[in-house]
């Protein structure tokens, strides 16, 4: 098991469960390093005063906020705390919904609670109780220097806790514009989508879809330090199809 | 409207719609800045070859991956397009699935689907789509390479518009086993008692009815500060420790969500309140600072 990334406490009501959060993601995505193209030498970032045209150390450099044009406030480390919110390593969880009414939309991040010190059977206790009245829990907590808000529920047998976006980080859909088309859908095409939509549905699986192009990164890489040449496929941009029923009724018809 | 982050086609079946990505999030962060402590002018970047010391232009960096024997291997951004060329032009659906299904675990960052071009063809089709998916809750799977790394995609209608969110593969979601789910299965009465309690505490999801507290409390520190004032930190409070009797903590509990002892007005004691309550309150009475006074500096202040 990964290190936790924070031991705390979620308390509802009087009961308190000691808790350890670890994250519930692990990127897979290939990861590059920058190298000087020609030597393949190792890229540095160095910081410089942009006043001064000097390269300044670490200790030297603060963090400001613009309030005006080129008029910073600057924070002290005891300050950026106090914006961070309540120290505590508590979250409380003051709120219940039904969990499955939240849009997945406001999850951003996810992570995994496990039972601390002397917490099995208040841990057990709060997902069971969870599981069985299907809510999530919500409640504020401070983690890396800042608030967030959380959602907790099952998930696999265990507790997952979700920090959440806010409503006013979310961009409304009429904010996207676009020309409707001049005529709505005839009935006709709307049954025909029906039907391809239905002939494609499957159950979600989880680990049917692998990352492909993974996978083709790396056999490219493998290739290229064989000293061999990369493949490159070709294939054609696809067509704009001018009339909808056709292509319909063609993707019906078994292409693709 | 905020610029596109990619654009390209959508294909479904021989239908392809050409779209443009839009995120469906927007950053209302407050941004710090690096900035040089004496002359507080803004820290740049540079970029330099540590072979040669010398600063170098982004056009001579490339991607290296490490082989892991000390050597490595360069490659380019056409070179890492030309793995997959079709998936950096087109979304290719590749099945429909019930929303239900998917667990939000899944689900990565949120983006709309927007059709582009003039022709009528292209957008009835994405009129079809939104009103095909809108009325059988399902969403389509897909993929589609942005910036050099292939997402899996689920579709879905949101707002009268194809909301498209990029998703985890199932082998980036970490396997549960391994974490401690510790204690024993509860019994019955203790299990009723901590449903009744949790449904003496729930309402209805209104996602209006919270803020973000760390932008406010964050722009009324730099405030502040901006008059010259000092700022300190709240120290952390002590946690509380596991009850030994979870039964008996339960029943007071539940007396306290049902039983309306506590003082949510202001008429009681404030004490009992927890910080989130004392702070609605302070909004109310709109007590300077509040943002980041601590439990206890709420109460003094509220019961002044």
């Amino acid at each position: 098991m990964p290190r936790s990334l924070w031991n705390g406490t979620i308390s509802v009501g009087l009961i308190n469960v000691p808790v350890k959060l670890y994250s519930a993601v692990e990127s897979k995505t290939v990861h590059f390093r920058e190298v000087h193209l020609g030597d393949d030498a190792k890229v540095e970032h160095r910081r410089f005063c942009s006043a001064e045209r000097r390269e300044v150390p670490y200790d030297e450099v603060v963090k400001g906020f613009e309030v005006g044009d080129g008029e910073y406030v600057v924070l002290d480390k005891d300050e950026i705390a106090a914006a961070a919110g309540d120290p505590t390593h508590l979250i409380s969880l003051e709120r219940f919904v039904e969990a499955g009414a939240i849009d997945p939309v406001f999850y951003e991040k996810s992570y995994y609670l496990g039972a601390g010190k002397d917490g099995g059977d208040a841990y057990r206790l709060l997902h069971d109780a969870l599981e069985q009245t299907g809510r999530a829990g919500l409640g504020r907590f401070t983690f890396h220097n800042r608030e967030y808000l959380a959602a907790i529920r099952p998930l696999d047998g265990v507790l997952a806790l979700h920090t959440m976006r806010f409503a006013d980080e979310l961009v409304p859909g009429a904010e996207i514009e676009f020309d409707a088309p001049e005529r709505a859908p005839r009935d006709r095409e709307v049954q025909m989508a029906g039907k391809l939509v239905s002939s494609l549905h499957e159950d979600f699986d989880p680990a049917k879809r692998k990352d492909e192009y993974r996978q083709g990164v790396l056999d490219m890489i493998e290739r290229k330090a064989a000293g061999k040449k990369p493949r490159t496929p070709k294939e054609e941009p696809p067509e704009v199809a001018a009339d909808l029923m056709a292509a319909l009724e063609a993707s019906l018809a078994g292409g693709s | 409207m905020a610029r596109s982050l990619w654009t390209g086609s959508l294909s479904f079946g021989l239908v392809n719609v050409p779209v443009a990505l839009y995120s469906a999030v927007r950053d209302l962060d407050l941004h710090f800045h690096q900035l040089h402590e004496k002359d507080a002018a803004r820290i740049e970047t540079r970029r330099f070859c540590s072979k040669e010391d010398r600063e170098i232009p982004l056009h001579e960096i490339g991607h290296a991956y490490d082989l892991g024997n000390g050597k490595s291997v360069a490659v380019t951004d056409e070179e890492l397009e030309a793995v997959a060329p079709r998936r950096t032009r087109t979304i290719d659906i590749e099945a429909f699935v019930d929303l239900a299904d998917v667990d939000p675990v899944y689900f990565d960052h949120p983006y709309f689907l927007a059709p582009t071009g003039a022709s009528e063809g292209p957008r009835r089709a994405y009129q079809l789509l939104v009103e095909v998916m809108g009325r059988t809750d399902r969403a389509a799977l897909g993929r589609f390479v942005m910036r050099t790394k292939e997402y899996l995609v689920a579709i879905r209608v949101r707002d009268e518009r194809l909301a498209l969110a990029t998703m985890l593969f199932g082998d980036e979601i970490r396997p549960t086993k391994d974490i401690d789910t510790g204690g024993r299965k509860p019994p019955r009465q203790q299990l009723d008692q901590a449903v009744a309690l949790i449904e003496a505490l729930s309402s209805e999801w209104n996602p209006a009815d919270f803020e973000d507290c760390y932008r406010a409390r964050l722009e009324d520190v730099i405030a502040r500060k901006r008059k010259g004032k000092r700022i300190s930190a709240p120290k952390p409070e002590k946690e509380p420790s596991p009850v030994p009797d979870l039964m008996a903590a339960l029943e007071r509990s539940l007396a306290e969500a049902t039983g309306g002892t506590r003082a949510k007005d202001g008429s009681g004691d404030l004490g009992e309140l927890s910080r989130e309550e004392l702070y609605e309150q302070a909004q109310r009475k709109d007590v300077p600072g509040r943002s980041s006074m601590s439990k206890d500096e709420l109460v003094e202040a509220l019961g002044r």
